[in-house]
């Protein structure tokens, strides 16, 4: 008697039901992995393959047979993941087959978009398959070490390997011709099933940065998580993290979309060769969260959150964590190069501004800081501001709190701007003033008023309105 | 840069001189006494940074800057760190804007003009040769003929304009006020002064210079004067911290002590040069109680007025394009109706969003819809800023605090607070910049109080009651000391201080060169 949660599995391009069981071992008992072999992979290689829509066919036959009685989820690596979507989007429209789809686990997923991938490597693609055995061993290993991070165990490695050249060269082929550049943007629409979305930092095209342009705008309730050091293939590389990341959205389903989207445009001049790999690097290790160590109490981190959302209110879908990546960076002891005389070190002015806040809520409120509604906290920062707070015990003097709430206020944007999707949402191109060769940066062609260059097209367009802010 | 096979010296070996800092104050001089046979070693508390390795980005620009905390006080606290304050070979000209207008003539006699603040020991006449020396070593882009200096001759011809600089131009022009392509220590065409020196290909108008030049057309010290001192024979070492000096008993330095892997080395040397900046130079020297006799140290220190004006435009700016400060006028060194001494220089700005948003967040005070709206108004704004004289000041100094930093010196206590002479000037600049961007039709326009610049702290001058150097940096006290940097400023003269910083150097090592045994 059992109703544990099952997880079905979608392997990537050239791979199969093998790659999942790393994972499998890792979840444990507790999450039961019934792992799939697309059709033209895997021990499905007799078959022909077909577009993205017969692959969610023989994948919903397999669910149904398989009569999970708990909640069941689909996860995708990359070409599984865009069936994993279209099985998402049957099982919202009612499908009977379908029903109890509780969440999706996106792994470096192919979009609902077509495929941003290079025509030239997809051409490569195409022809190397029907090559020589040779040639093909060649291919094989370099297409494995191309998608990864670090490299794999060489069991893993060879049994990918393998798979990879036991695929059916006429799948392989229908993938990269056909299912890769379906549109099924319309059809998908925005998807109500929570979603774990995982990319990896090293990936190339299905990178973060592909992730937050191309599927999040897709999902309702979604988590972003991108792992560092890995790349495309994140089952075989981070069987350990993703099974944590399960567990954590199978216990406590995102809610909401979490992390910002990215406009595509920005997403593409991020991942074009305009943009140097360290900058690149930086950006993606941006759009992820802190996990600490961190120094503030929950009930001063709480505080912090309530401020900094009107501080510098962020419209959505999704949100950058501010709280949690200032209460890292108080953790980690660096700073700015100054601060004003007046306060004391970064922390404690921090934690005593916080506790003051909170105190003068309390005391006016009856209420919490991060409990009163937003023009109460506004009120209350207001004074803050002009230093009229009253004095509490271990907390920091009126003019201390003046100068403190310029600090907040000035780490808040600094923190928002280094985010990608902050730069995108004020119009900035200037990281694709240029790429790795050092002796060829394009930099800027045109300086003056009124003057865009073509790779700038879709970025710059900033909200225009009209009068004083204030 | 490129230390591969740099001449090295051991530690036990008495070389002629250690140089501490590389920046504008110690690079030249380094290259000097190279040149001329010495046996010089320089030390650098930050890293030595490949140019090409810079990210265009603010962020991660943060490793070029001096981000060891200080102390901020008094009436208008300066901000440090990404403001004013660089680390790495090639100290703060890694971050540095670049721009180079000449010091004023008059600014050196001040005192003598108006009553106000000091004269300097040395008179402008006297800097000219080594101006010249700089700017055809460095590569100088800008206008020649030069409206306000008709003798200044620019190597190269200006780097373009950008969107602020247009604006201002304009602007300006309807006014009937002179201004013209900046003086620019940015090089607009490829350019070689020098065998010694690696070629440095012309700027890409990035807009990246405060965050580190990628292309080296910025001629930061790494890219110039630093290559040259290690081709004369000079040893550079990188992540070396000065942090002691020993002496004999005649009080003369025989040997500086420096933390570099975890650990103190002790390098003898025959004289030490301090270039580490009008905050670091005179923080070591109270902290050793070097050359404190005069009770000098550390007074007087100065920061520039560096008011700035912004507006929101109907014309798609997108400022951080180009070089940054593209346009300037010299209109207003000595306005006609000033009611203050000295003057100011006037340039247009283009600022990389953090920077500006941070000064949106923290100077205009704005937070909420109405913080978020603005900022997403970035590619529509444009700025207009001044430089402008500071005088000297009892009130204004640095003292250690009781805090400690990592090696267990005692942090630097700035206070700073602007006198009436730099309020006046404040006004009078700040309704000058707001007719010029109300005449370029901004709207939206609000004033930015902003501090710029570190100076002052070891003052040159004759008297040693007065003063903590000569006229040619050497202490008044210790005979086998030198500094050279921002802290020998008596006033802070006008202009931009990096090129007239890098003048001083050779004029000291001329000196130095001299007058050494």
């Amino acid at each position: 008697m059992t109703d544990d949660p099952v997880l079905f599995c979608l392997h990537f391009l050239g791979g199969s039901a093998r790659e999942w069981r790393p994972l499998a071992e890792h979840l444990g008992p507790t999450m039961r992995c019934v792992a799939i072999d697309l059709p033209g992979f895997g021990d499905e290689a007799h078959r022909p393959g077909g577009d993205v829509a017969a692959m969610a066919d023989h994948v919903a036959a397999r669910i149904e047979a398989e009569v999970p009685r708990g909640p069941w989820f689909v996860a995708g690596n990359s070409m599984g993941a865009k069936v994993a979507l279209a099985l998402a989007r049957r099982s919202e429209d009612g499908d009977p087959a379908l029903a109890g789809l509780a969440g999706l686990v996106l792994l470096a997923g192919s979009p609902p978009a077509p495929e941003p991938m290079a025509e030239e490597r997809r051409r490569a693609m195409i022809a190397w398959i029907d090559a020589d055995p040779e040639t093909r061993q060649r291919e094989a290993e370099a297409f494995v070490a191309a998608n990864i991070g670090a490299p794999l165990s060489p069991d893993d490695h060879a049994r990918t390997v393998e798979d990879v050249l036991r695929a059916n060269p006429d799948a392989w082929k229908a993938w990269l011709a056909g299912g890769a550049n379906e549109d099924w943007r319309g059809r998908i629409g925005t998807l109500a099933t929570p979603a774990l979305v995982v990319s990896g930092a090293e990936d190339g095209d299905l990178g973060p940065e592909a992730q937050a342009a191309l599927t999040l705008p897709h999902l309702a309730r979604h988590r972003h998580e991108v792992l560092l050091g890995a790349g495309h293939l994140l089952p075989l590389e981070r069987p350990d993290a993703l099974a944590a990341l399960i567990r954590d959205v199978v216990a406590a389903p995102p809610e909401t979309a979490e992390a910002p989207a990215l406009p595509p445009a920005f997403a593409a001049l991020m991942g074009s060769d305009r943009v140097n790999s360290r900058l690149r690097a930086a950006l993606r290790a941006r759009m992820r969260e802190p996990e600490g160590p961190f120094c503030l109490e929950p009930e001063e981190r709480a505080t912090l959150a309530a401020c900094l959302d009107r501080v510098l209110p962020q419209d959505g879908p999704g949100k950058i964590d501010l709280a949690r990546r200032i209460d890292a960076r108080l953790a980690s002891g660096t700073g700015d190069g100054w601060r004003y005389a007046a306060l004391p070190p970064d922390a404690d002015a921090y934690s005593r501004a916080l506790r003051t806040l909170d105190a003068a809520a309390r005391e006016t409120q009856g209420r919490s800081f991060a409990e009163l509604d937003g023009p109460g906290q506004d009120a209350l920062l207001g004074r803050a501001a002009s230093g009229r707070l009253p004095t509490i015990r271990d907390g920091i003097a009126p003019e201390q709190m003046t100068c403190w709430f310029e600090e907040l206020r000035g780490e808040a944007v600094r923190t928002w701007l280094a985010h990608p999707a902050s730069l995108a949402a004020v119009g900035f191109t200037g990281i694709g003033a240029g790429g790795d060769d050092a002796d060829a940066l394009p930099g800027y062609r045109l300086t003056g008023l009124n003057e865009r260059e073509a790779w700038e097209a879709g970025i710059r367009e900033a909200p225009i309105t009209t009068g004083d802010v204030r | 840069m490129n230390l591969a096979g740099q001449r090295r010296y051991g530690t036990d070996e008495v070389v002629d001189v250690v140089v501490v800092g590389t920046g504008a104050g110690g690079a030249p001089l380094l290259a000097e006494l190279a040149a001329s046979g010495l046996k010089v070693v320089a030390l650098e508390a930050g890293p030595n940074f490949e140019p090409a390795g810079y990210g265009f980005d603010e962020t991660l620009a943060d490793e070029i800057y001096w981000t060891e905390e200080r102390l901020s006080g008094g009436s208008t606290p300066e901000a440090f760190g990404a403001n004013n304050s660089g680390t790495g070979i090639g100290g703060s000209t890694l971050h540095w804007g670049a721009f180079v207008p000449r010091a004023d003539p008059r600014d050196f006699r001040l005192r003598t003009e108006s009553g106000e603040g000091c004269d300097w020991p040395i008179d402008h006449a006297e800097l000219v040769p080594f101006y010249d020396r700089v700017e055809a070593f460095i590569g100088t882009s800008g206008p020649t003929p030069y409206p306000w200096d008709e003798a200044r001759r620019f190597p190269l011809p200006p780097v373009l304009r950008n969107g602020p600089a247009q604006l201002m131009a304009a602007a300006c022009d309807r006014l009937g006020i002179t201004a013209t392509d900046a003086p620019a220590a940015v090089v607009s065409r490829d350019f070689t002064p020098d065998a010694a020196v690696p070629e440095r290909k012309a700027c890409i108008h990035c807009g990246y210079c405060h965050q580190g030049c990628r292309t080296r057309a910025k001629a930061s010290m790494d890219v110039t004067y630093l290559p040259l001192a290690v081709a004369q024979g000079a040893e550079i070492r990188a992540e070396a911290r000065m942090h002691g000096v020993e002496r004999d008993r005649a009080g003369r330095i025989t040997g500086v002590i420096y933390r570099s892997g975890g650990r103190d080395h002790r390098q003898r040397c025959a004289n030490l040069i301090l270039c580490a900046g009008a905050v670091e130079t005179p923080r070591l020297l109270l902290h050793l109680d070097l050359a404190t006799g005069s009770g000098q140290v550390g007074r007087n220190y100065i920061g520039h007025v560096a008011t700035q004006v912004w507006g929101t435009f109907a014309d798609e700016v997108a400022m951080n394009r180009g070089y940054p400060s593209s346009l300037i006028t010299e209109d207003y060194t000595r306005p006609t109706n000033a009611d203050f001494a000295g003057g100011y220089l006037v340039q247009s700005l283009g600022v990389e969003p953090l920077t500006w948003a941070n000064s949106v967040a923290r100077g205009r005070g704005l937070w909420g819809r109405a913080l978020t709206d603005y900022l997403k108004q970035y590619n529509r704004v444009a700025g207009i800023g001044i430089n402008g004289e500071t005088l000297p000041c009892d009130a204004n100094i640095l003292t250690l605090a009781d805090e400690t930093d990592a090696l267990g010196m005692r942090k630097a206590h700035i206070s700073f607070g602007y006198g009436s002479n730099e309020d006046r000037l404040n006004v009078h600049a700040t309704k000058v910049m707001r007719e010029i961007w109300e005449a370029a039709g901004a709207r939206d326009i609000w004033v930015l109080e902003r501090v710029a610049h570190t100076l002052g702290t070891c003052r040159m001058g004759r008297n040693p009651d007065a003063s903590v150097v000569d006229s040619f940096g050497r202490s008044h006290e210790v005979e086998n000391l030198w500094i050279c940097d921002g802290s020998v400023f008596p006033s802070s003269l006008a202009a931009n201080p990096a090129l007239t910083i890098m003048a001083l150097s050779l004029r000291t090592a001329g000196a130095f060169l001299k007058g050494s045994p």
